[in-house]
Parts: structure tokens; C-alpha cells; sequence
């Protein structure tokens, strides 16, 4: 019996489905068998992230509609045997589903696999009701932006309300260089307003963008910042100890360890 | 046993009018009081016809509205509207009071631009038409 975790924020544009992409590979690339879920019915992008949108053929809405079998809808990573995408559908909207459907189709999948990671949209509505109906825990993806944190912050309040116990946080798209000249919101703003437990801090990395462009999550790169980052998250996901990366001057990085329990 | 008999004499007095006439305003109130053990984060409300007592904080986009005294055992940063019927003489607490703007019944006030609140718990309440914010420690030492 696999673990269904929904990666969610609230906010747009801040890195659910780069998280989603990288956390399942880096999971797929750890042995364990993966199930990456793409939640966003009516603007998917997992596929074209993870560079498999050409094998599309069904869909999430084909399986919950009886149309199509859950086996035949998956598709199997180019890289990893072990991987798997269940892609949106494109031409349909986020009614299309309902969050009772949700529950069954995240129960199936947890059958065959280990981690069945959910990419929720952007918003507060269906769609987000949908995306957290069978997830047992959720990642709430922010950026160190007051936008973003108040977002998250609705979040995790829906989250609590949904019997989502424990939501984890991921700060995306730190710039520790903006954090030191005190241009940008660090860690410990963020935890102080949030209020919950911090599972992993992401750089800005400019390799990003060419790497979901490109179809290869960046977890398959030694060269990449956001790379390292993200695998260091699915082990700690995994239940591995893991210290958070050093994105700063050693301050941060004590600061940092502080927070998550380690000393040292 | 000679703590029980402490408890019960102490719910004895609490029920005889010789106490309850004691706890009158303006210094007291006998509005029912709600107890909200959590924080409340952002587009959560809580609206009540009493006191309301948060132990947690009220984050940003959070709203509290009521007719009687708002307490938060934590940091206020959202929005908080005590006297909400009307009545001024009600007051916003908070361990750490760093709303962005503030209502006491009909009476509304913004923090000022760029002040950052002082590391002390504070209550707000309205004096000559104006709210006012105090620091907790100052409040006892004027009474």
C-alpha cells in the first residue's frame, strides 16, 4: 500500500509541477515505483515537463469515466521503468470530476505503487477539491514572496479542514545573495507566518526553465542546484535524515538545521 | 481531601451575586466568550456574538468580527473588529498586535507605514474618538 502525497500551493507559477516532476523522479530513481497524477484537468503540463506528451493516448477523466482501464492509461517514463504518469485531460474542465472519484482513483493506484504524487492546480476551487481528495499528505509549494505565503497560508487552512493532517513546506526559488541583503523574505519569515514543518528549501536555478522545456526533470543532472535540492527532498520524503542543502551563507544553514531538529 | 473542597467553594462563589455583581462593566464583561484553540490563517473567519479568545495566531487575511472583546494569545495580523454591534468601549488585544488595520465599533485605524510594532503585547481601544494603542504592561501601571 503506496502513499498518495498532493503537491499544492494556492498560488500559480510557483513550482508545483516542476516539484511534482522532480520529487517523482528522484523517488523513481531511489527504486521505489511511482505514480505521478496530473490533477490539472484543462491546462496539463506534467506530460510536457516530464517530455511525454507525444505517448499521451488516455486520460484521467477516460479512467474516471470508465472509458478506459487504469493500466492502459498510464504511461511509462522514458528514463525509469518504475515511473508513471497519469496525464489531464485537455479538452475538459475541472467538473469533469468529482472529488469521490478522486478517492478511488488515488486508492487503485495505491495498490500498485509506492508514491502516487498529485499535481494540484492553482486555485481554491473543484479543481483543489479534486487534487486533495485522496491524498494522505500534502507538500504546500511557496516562493519567498508575501503573495505567495498568504496563498500558501489559505492552503493550509483548506488542508486542515480536509483532514489533511501535517501539510510539509517547500520553499521554492530561494535566492540566498536577495535573502542576505534582506530583499527577500527568508526561512524563518516564512515558518513564522506558516506555522508548519519546513521538508525542503529549493534555489533559484535558471536550469530550470530549460530543463522542463526540455522534458528532463533536473534530479537527472549532477550540475544542477534545484537538481540536488529536490533529491535531498524525496529522501527526506522517504523517511531518510537528511540535512537541508546549504543555499547560503553558514548562518542560514544553522538556522536552517535548527528548524528541521538537527544540531550541527 | 481538602482540594476538592477548595473547588467546590470556589464554584459556589462564582455562582452568588455578591461576586457576579462585582464583574461589571466597564471592567469586566459578561458576554459569552468563545475559545478558538488554533490559528486562524488566511480566508478563515470567525464572527460571534461575545468575547472571542484565540490562542494562536491570526494570520493575515484572517477576520475576527464581535460584538465584545477580541484577546490573541499569539501575533493579530489579520483583521479584527470588536464592539461590532456599536458598542466603543470594547478593545483588541494581542500578545504580539501587528494588524494592518484595526475596528473598534465604528472606529477604524491603519498601522502606520514602515512602524514596526514594538516587541510587547498591546491592546487597542478607542479614547477621545480615536483608537489607541497601549502597551499591556503601561495599562496596569496606569490603573
Amino acid at each position: 500500500m503506496g502513499e498518495a502525497i498532493v503537491i499544492t500551493s494556492g498560488k500559480g507559477g510557483v513550482g508545483k509541477t516542476t516539484t511534482t516532476a522532480n520529487l517523482g523522479a528522484a523517488l523513481a530513481n531511489m527504486g521505489h515505483r511511482v505514480v505521478l497524477v496530473d490533477a490539472d484537468i484543462g491546462l496539463r503540463n506534467l506530460d510536457v515537463v516530464m517530455g511525454l506528451e507525444n505517448r499521451i493516448v488516455y486520460d484521467l477523466v477516460d479512467v474516471v469515466e470508465g472509458f478506459a482501464k487504469l493500466k492502459p492509461a498510464l504511461i511509462k517514463d522514458k528514463r525509469f521503468d518504475n515511473l508513471y504518469l497519469l496525464p489531464a485531460a485537455q479538452t475538459r474542465d475541472k467538473n469533469a470530476v468529482s472529488p469521490e472519484q478522486m478517492r478511488q482513483l488515488v486508492a487503485d493506484l495505491k495498490e500498485e505503487f509506492d508514491w502516487v504524487i498529485i499535481d494540484c492546480p492553482a486555485g481554491i476551487e473543484q479543481g483543489f477539491r479534486n487534487a486533495v481528495a485522496g491524498a494522505d499528505r500534502a507538500v504546500v509549494v511557496a516562493t519567498p514572496e508575501v503573495s505567495s505565503v498568504r496563498d500558501a497560508d489559505r492552503i493550509v487552512g483548506l488542508l486542515e479542514a480536509h483532514d489533511i493532517v501535517k501539510p510539509l513546506l517547500l520553499v521554492n526559488r530561494l535566492r540566498p545573495a536577495m535573502v542576505k541583503r534582506g530583499e527577500m523574505m527568508d526561512i524563518d519569515d516564512i515558518i513564522e507566518i506558516l506555522a508548519i514543518e519546513l521538508l525542503g528549501v529549493v534555489p533559484e536555478d535558471e536550469g530550470i526553465v530549460m530543463s522542463s522545456n526540455r522534458g528532463e526533470p533536473a534530479v537527472l543532472s549532477d550540475r544542477s542546484k534545484a537538481g540536488e535540492a529536490y533529491r535531498n527532498i524525496a529522501r527526506r520524503l522517504a523517511g531518510e535524515e537528511v540535512p537541508v542543502l546549504a543555499v547560503a551563507e553558514d548562518g542560514l544553514l544553522t538556522r536552517l538545521r535548527r528548524l528541521m531538529g538537527w544540531s550541527g | 481531601m481538602p482540594r476538592r473542597r477548595t473547588a467546590t467553594a470556589a464554584r459556589a462563589s462564582m455562582a452568588t451575586p455578591w461576586l457576579a455583581g462585582r464583574w461589571d462593566e466597564p471592567t469586566s464583561s459578561t458576554l459569552p466568550t468563545l475559545l478558538v484553540r488554533r490559528h486562524l490563517r488566511s480566508g478563515q473567519r470567525v464572527h460571534y456574538q461575545g468575547n472571542v479568545v484565540v490562542l494562536g495566531d491570526v494570520n493575515p487575511g484572517a477576520e475576527i468580527v464581535a460584538t465584545g472583546d477580541i484577546v490573541v494569545m499569539g501575533v493579530l495580523r489579520g483583521l479584527a473588529h470588536a464592539g461590532a454591534a456599536g458598542d466603543s468601549a470594547r478593545v483588541v488585544a494581542a500578545f504580539r498586535l501587528e494588524a494592518t488595520q484595526l475596528r473598534i465599533a465604528s472606529h477604524i485605524t491603519r498601522a502606520p507605514e514602515g512602524d514596526r510594532p514594538p516587541d510587547v503585547p498591546e491592546v487597542a481601544q478607542v479614547r477621545d474618538g480615536q483608537v489607541v494603542l497601549d502597551s499591556l504592561t503601561q495599562l496596569y501601571e496606569d490603573r
